[in-house]
């Protein structure tokens, strides 16, 4: 019986397999763990969470928007920031001032949806004083929940 | 002069991969600069945002109300006994009880609550935890309770106006 001879083999080019094992772990890692094309109106830079070992994860954001909470250098007005009707981020002043205040914008983002919540992001720091207008609006807007965001330990 | 190199047979070892390597590597370095993470953080749920009086938002004639549970909170200034600075603590009260900066003590004091209620036919759905802080309370604190009162197997959690 012939037998085939090992034909000698020659490296043309660079082994790209691992490559190729370790960028698509990455691509799936992204496609799962990220999020793309949903603008929550979240500030990330500018706030701390307080810290607590409670809690949930949002599985699902189709439902909510989240409201940016912060402390002003002076004044009783809190400082609110959130989507407007385009899903653009905007300040949001809590007070009637003659234009749109949170309550006219949270009851437009609520429209006749029964389970729309918002995701309060206020600063740990803040005072009780600044979050509570948050919180009537909310009431007032006839909002089903709202959520408090907080850090992970 | 002919060159010796051309001569040399040039050996197909597989499919070309890099076309492959460039789209995946784009498509790779689009998702890192588009896609956002929202890791590191999460949610306590309230259903109840505010309340006026401590007991629940709505009002339903046929159907029972809940039974309220109060709970102050203060932030209060206090020296650290070790660097003699002043750090802000937090003080809750409920009835009769007050626990200072301390969340499993009030853990386990909201928990004997729940029990005496629980015994006292009131079931844990149907109590209303209403956290009242005043004006100067810090958020953070406020969550420190908040966490208490879920470690105690509270449900019903929610804020009422400032004092």
């Amino acid at each position: 019986m012939k037998v085939a001879k090992l034909t000698p083999t020659r490296e043309v080019a660079p082994n790209v397999v691992p490559l190729i094992d370790i960028v698509m772990c990455l691509i799936v890692f992204y496609m799962l763990v990220a999020k793309f094309g949903i603008e929550t109106g979240a500030d990330r830079a500018g706030i701390t969470l307080p810290l607590s070992l409670q809690g949930i994860q949002l599985t699902d954001r189709g439902n909510t928007i989240d409201i940016n909470v912060r402390q002003p250098a002076m004044g009783d007005e809190p400082l609110v920031s959130g989507l407007d009707e385009q899903g653009r981020p905007v300040n949001i002043p809590v007070a009637a001032t003659g234009g749109r205040t949170l309550v006219d914008l949270l009851r437009f983002h609520r429209g006749t949806n029964k389970d729309f919540k918002v995701n309060i992001r206020a600063d740990e720091n803040l005072h009780y004083r600044f979050l509570e207008p948050v919180l009537i609006a909310c009431a007032e807007a006839r909002v089903a929940a709202v959520n408090f965001a907080t850090r992970q330990p | 002069m002919k060159l010796k190199v051309s001569e040399k047979i040039h050996y197909e070892s597989g499919p070309n991969m890099t076309p492959l390597v460039d789209i995946i590597m784009v498509i790779l370095i689009f998702m890192m600069l588009t896609g956002t993470f929202a890791v590191g953080e999460w949610y306590l749920q309230s259903n109840m945002p505010m309340t006026e009086k401590g007991t629940g938002g709505t009002s339903v004639s046929n159907v029972p109300l809940d039974e309220p549970l109060e709970i102050r909170v203060e932030t209060i200034p206090r020296i650290d006994p070790q660097s003699g600075l002043t750090v802000e603590v937090w003080v809750a009260s409920a009835g009769r009880i007050q626990v200072e900066n301390d969340r499993a003590a009030l853990t386990s004091q909201l928990d004997a609550m729940r029990q005496k209620l629980n015994a006292a036919n009131t079931p844990t759905s149907r109590i209303q935890v209403v956290i009242s802080p005043g004006r100067s309370t810090r958020y953070k604190h406020l969550v420190e309770v908040y966490q208490a009162a879920l470690e105690a197997k509270l449900e019903k959690v929610a804020f009422s106006r400032s004092r």
